[in-house]
């Protein structure tokens, strides 16, 4: 034993500078995946967070009429079931609000929320002036208003408002309300006022219009089977139930995406972190067979000069391992500079490792470095020392204990994949299909090499030789492919699902969204609407005018579809449906057209666009007529063109059916006036009222505040998928870089040789440039190709998310590979180009 | 983790693809349509093809070559049958079954827009009163409580909706609407105010709730409890019918 200690302390003594560059990659393969994790983590609790806040509760069981006692006693028994942890309800009516003042002729529409006090779970209520909010303010008839209240009443926080048979205080004003997403949109400002108080009012009766909410505080686990056993229950009930991360609204969806999209970060950074370290721990093996051949000359036992390198292997992997964890800490404490710091969406928010991911990273640092180093080592004991001295390939033969060791070594690598998923299933779906991403890469990497193999016989020197050197036995250009290779693959990929996915939030958070809409404005108001907009002071922008139609398409003529009359097209369900339509002469520009042509300038002959979804699901051809009734006329149109319209782009709106202008010029339509109001409230607020005095039968909905909370969780999705994107980014080429400038070691011999026999450097160099050029562009290939792969197949079945298909990113990928590659070699050899070649034999 | 391989939701099927994407819409596709309406029409389900058939009344809007008078229904989603599979289950596909059946020759015109106002009924009046148009049912209102317009705004609607007709000769028939209670005493009480008031004038026939009966009661109502079902809407012909058959009669001796 003491043998054992003694002789692995010497050869790492005898080594170290050597050493020092394993460390290195050692820790910079570990130091990834702690650094990612733990930012992928707290990313993860952020979104978490701020996606519950979104809702102020885990689950949210909505209904359009009262609890009752059948409703009741079924959501008991669920919560009790499911461990739910705490409840409140909340209720909500548009009512009308006057001046407690008799003298006061003042009105206004506001959407009344009626609150307990344990509301809100997640998220707080913020009020203007900074003041703290608490259910006490509501009690004992408190109200909190929003500031368009004031305005529209003429009123103050402390003046006396009265809704329904009941007087209220003002005694804060709103500026954010956590949970507000139920109408999306709201007819007037928001009154929140305490449950209590509710009955007094007198507001819910018979006839009443109110929602009713029940806000659930549910542990994560039970979230999802909560919301599905609710479901089952209630279905048809005019009750509906969601959770926090359901993908029906788009927050739910877009957070869905981000989480999906961290988690995949977080296991491919240990397959990335685990190729580095594997590459070195390879390399370290190949460098030591000498010294064990020379040790099995000298007698010493297969058992010992096992023991002495499996030690060397762990001390290596357990002090690289801990500089990694080390340079992680560095780099996530380096993430709140990146982010702003204090004043950034991420303000609050601890980055810092946590003990899991650091846990994660020595463990696996550990087990890929000794799992990397026994297959290899094994090798070595059937080998006779002479041969191994001679440097021969060693005879094959069948070995149990190495394949035994293999099939350990998968299984221990299948079960770290189980450990960091977290699932068996997903962990071995991941495992397989990492295996077969890797089999089809090693697939391709040997199919590209038979294809530059011709170049074998170039005239040229250095071409011919780096291209021998590449196809010839015992050479690693297999290893060295599939981790570059894999490392390419992943990076891409990850950047490309990254791209497509900001590109999807980007359009979503879109400043230039109008945040108003003016519903019900009459043809003889158009003129006096805009020019109140365009007034200065209205602090109006974006301002559109849209008219705006209902009709029922009462009759299908075409190839594929014959709807004669009504009856026909009711069979075809929604199709008979009233829809809104409206006319313009241009496309706007989240429309496409996908079949025929669209019309420019007016006609009377009438024709009329549809959207791809009509086309789809009824057969509506370009060509086919369509009959409209429109307003209690029959219109014949003809279809002409085929839109597809990006609902996603709420600027623009979306229309099924867009005709050609001319026809309806004469028929009475409202329009719709979607703007970008003033953003300060009191602007805003002063807007409303003025056009609520000049256009009383105008109304104005208002969706800032959602808009608002929207964009605010999306930017810090963003941000969040940014920041790991560019960790992945980095860490990924440092990997790379360490795999490569690792295979330096079997160049030396090669380069001492040639230039005895008369290469000059700038040849070596150049053997060595066009060698990992072409290893690096095949490398880059076949991770381009994977990366494409890899994204169609994500955004198909995990992200969903449009596909893009090959991009420019691809293409760089690839160069930036080749290149990096090439460079990092010829760099990483620098050495032995300056060296002299004697020294080089001597040592070796 | 799940989620890395776990699919997403609601794919494959067409009908919640569409709803999907429109509630991505943040209001514009929602707000068209009248604001508490939703889209309640593409969740029902389809009315198999042998109710549809027993229900087949002449469409009224498809009817363009009848010679007969004219009776129009100026109305919002509540005439426009919003909800229901199909305008022949709305009231006044009902209300022409009632006319043909008591022997009257009247064609019955649905002039109802889903989410019109007062406002929007009084522009559009002149393009809905075409042709020989004897009687005009003013069934407006419903919106304009529900958005909370000003009362006075809707009486100065309704009363030049009313005169127009009237200059013409045209017979009116004005079916008051009530606000919810959830907007509070004083307006509600303003709102049922403007139809009494307008009713009070010469030669209006007045029903003072087109959904007596119907409001309210959940089994007569759609999930939206605005909306009422084809049920509903047959106890609503009835309210009109009430009301429009003693107008029909005296037309026919007049």
């Amino acid at each position: 034993m003491r043998f054992v200690l003694r002789m692995a302390v010497r050869e790492l003594r005898a080594s170290w500078r050597r050493l020092v560059f394993f460390f290195a990659c050692i820790a910079v393969g570990v130091g990834t995946i702690v650094a990612l994790r733990s930012v992928v983590q707290s990313a993860r609790a952020v979104l978490g967070q701020e996606a519950r806040s979104f809702m102020a509760a885990d689950v949210i069981v909505h209904s359009s009429r009262s609890w009752t006692p059948d409703v009741l006693a079924t959501l008991d028994r669920e919560l009790a079931a499911h461990q739910v942890t705490a409840r409140t309800e909340s209720v909500e009516t548009p009512t009308m609000a006057r001046p407690a003042d008799p003298g006061s002729q003042l009105a206004r529409v506001v959407e009344l929320r009626a609150v307990q006090a344990a509301y809100p779970f997640y998220g707080t209520v913020e009020l203007q002036g900074g003041q703290p909010y608490a259910y006490a303010l509501l009690a004992r008839q408190g109200a909190l208003v929003g500031p368009e209240l004031l305005t529209a009443l003429d009123v103050r926080v402390g003046d006396a408002i009265v809704i329904g048979s009941e007087t209220f205080h003002i005694r804060g004003v709103i500026t954010r309300e956590p949970g507000r997403v139920a109408g999306a949109f709201s007819l007037g400002p928001r009154v929140m006022i305490a449950d209590a108080d509710l009955p007094a009012t007198g507001l819910l009766g018979f006839g009443s219009r109110a929602s009713y909410e029940m806000l659930l505080e549910v542990p994560p686990a039970s979230i999802d089977p909560l919301v599905t056993a609710l479901r089952r229950d209630f279905a048809n009930q005019f009750i509906s139930v969601r959770s926090y991360r359901s993908s029906q609204d788009r927050v739910g969806r877009d957070f869905q995406r981000a989480e999906n999209y961290l988690s995949l970060v977080g296991l491919v950074v240990v397959v990335l972190g685990g190729i580095g370290v594997s590459s070195v721990m390879r390399v370290f093996i190949h460098q030591k067979l000498r010294s064990i051949a020379i040790l099995k000359c000298l007698g010493a036992r297969t058992r010992q000069i096992f023991a002495v390198y499996l030690l060397q292997v762990c001390l290596l992997g357990l002090t690289g391992s801990l500089l990694g964890v080390g340079m992680a800490a560095g780099a996530v404490a380096a993430v709140p500079r990146w982010t702003g710091g204090a004043d950034s969406l991420f303000a609050g928010v601890t980055w810092g490792l946590t003990p899991g991911a650091v846990g994660q990273g020595v463990v696996i640092g550990l087990l890929v470095s000794v799992l990397f180093s026994l297959v290899p080592l094994l090798d070595v004991r059937h080998a006779r020392p002479a041969s191994i001295l001679r440097d021969e390939p060693a005879a094959h033969r069948r070995d149990w204990l190495a394949a035994g060791t293999i099939g350990g070594v998968a299984a221990a690598l299948v079960a770290l994949a189980v450990w960091q998923a977290g699932s068996l299933r997903v962990g071995l779906v991941v495992c397989g299909a990492f295996a077969a991403a890797a089999l089809a890469l090693y697939l391709m990497g040997r199919l590209l090499i038979r294809l530059v193999r011709p170049l074998a016989e170039s005239r040229w020197f250095a071409l011919r030789h780096a291209v021998l050197h590449l196809v010839r036995p015992g050479h690693q250009t297999n290893v060295i492919l599939l981790a570059v290779g894999l490392g390419a693959f992943f990076v891409i990929g990850v950047r490309s699902v990254q791209t497509s996915l900001l590109h999807e939030l980007t359009v979503q958070v879109s400043q230039r969204d109008p945040d108003m809409f003016l519903i019900d404005v009459q043809g003889d108001q158009v003129a006096g609407v805009t020019a109140l907009l365009a007034e200065r002071s209205s602090g109006a922008s974006a301002v559109r005018v849209i008219p705006v139609l209902q009709a029922r398409v009462t009759g299908v003529k075409g190839r594929r579809v014959d709807l004669r009359g009504y009856g026909d097209v009711r069979r075809e369900g929604a199709l008979g449906r009233e829809y809104t339509i409206t006319y313009r002469d241009r496309l706007e520009p989240n429309e496409r057209i996908l079949a025929g042509r669209f019309w420019q300038g007016p006609s009377a002959t009438p024709e009329v666009s549809i959207e791809q979804s009509i086309h789809d699901r009824f057969h509506v051809d370009v060509g086919d007529t369509m009959q409209f009734d429109v307003l209690g006329r029959t219109i014949e149109a003809k279809v002409t063109s085929i839109r597809s319209v990006d609902f996603r782009d709420t600027r623009n709106g979306g229309f099924m059916f867009v005709f050609r202008p001319g026809l309806f010029d004469t028929a009475p339509h409202t329009y719709v006036v979607p703007l970008k109001g003033p953003q300060a409230p009191a602007a805003r607020a002063a807007l409303q009222h003025r056009l609520a005095v000049a256009f009383p039968n105008v109304t104005a909905i208002d969706v800032q505040q959602i808009l608002n909370e929207v964009r605010s969780v999306l930017s810090k999705v963003t941000l969040a998928i940014s920041i790991v994107g560019l960790l992945v980014l980095g860490s990924g080429t440092l990997i790379l870089i360490g795999a490569v400038a690792v295979t330096k070691f079997q160049r030396i011999y090669e380069a001492a040789i040639l230039k005895t026999l008369g290469a000059s450097t700038r040849t070596v160099a150049a053997i060595l440039v066009l060698e990992y050029g072409v290893l690096g562009t095949i490398a880059g290939a076949v991770g381009a190709l994977g990366a494409v792969g890899l994204t169609w197949g994500l955004s198909r079945w995990a992200i969903d998310i449009p596909w893009q298909g090959p991009t420019l990113l691809h293409l760089a990928g690839l160069l930036l590979t080749a290149t990096l590659v090439a460079v990092i070699g010829v760099l990483a050899s620098a050495d032995v180009l300056r060296r002299k070649p004697l020294a080089t034999l001597r040592a070796e | 983790m799940r989620s890395v391989q776990g699919r997403a939701t609601g794919r494959g099927e067409p009908w919640r693809i569409r709803d999907r994407r429109s509630g991505g819409l943040a209001a514009l596709g929602l707000l068209l349509v009248l604001a508490a309406c939703g889209r309640g029409a593409d969740r029902r389900p389809v009315s198999p093809p042998e109710a549809d058939r027993q229900a087949s009344a002449p469409a009224p809007s498809t009817a363009t070559a009848d010679s007969r008078p004219r009776i129009v229904i100026l109305g919002d989603s509540l005439t426009a049958g919003h909800g229901l599979p199909s305008v022949d289950e709305a009231y006044p596909a009902v209300l022409q079954q009632k006319i043909d059946r008591a022997g009257y020759d009247f064609e019955v015109i649905n002039a109802g827009v889903s989410g019109d106002t007062t406002a929007g009924g009084l522009s559009r009046l002149n393009w809905s009163l075409q042709g020989d148009v004897r009687i005009l049912v003013v069934a407006l209102g419903g919106n304009d409580g529900l958005r909370g317009v000003p009362a006075a705004e809707m009486e100065r609607n309704l009363s030049a909706i009313i005169e127009t007709a009237q200059s013409r000769g045209i017979a009116v028939l004005l079916a008051g609407m009530e606000a919810p209670p959830n907007y509070g005493p004083v307006y509600t009480a303003q709102f049922r105010e403007v139809f009494r008031h307008l009713a009070s004038r010469d030669h209006v026939a007045f029903l003072p709730f087109l959904l007596q009966g119907v409001a309210g009661v959940a089994a007569l109502n759609q999930p939206d409890g605005i909306h009422p079902t084809a049920a509903g809407a047959q106890i609503v012909a009835g309210n009109v019918w009430r009301v429009l058959q003693p107008m029909l009669a005296a037309a026919k001796t007049r």
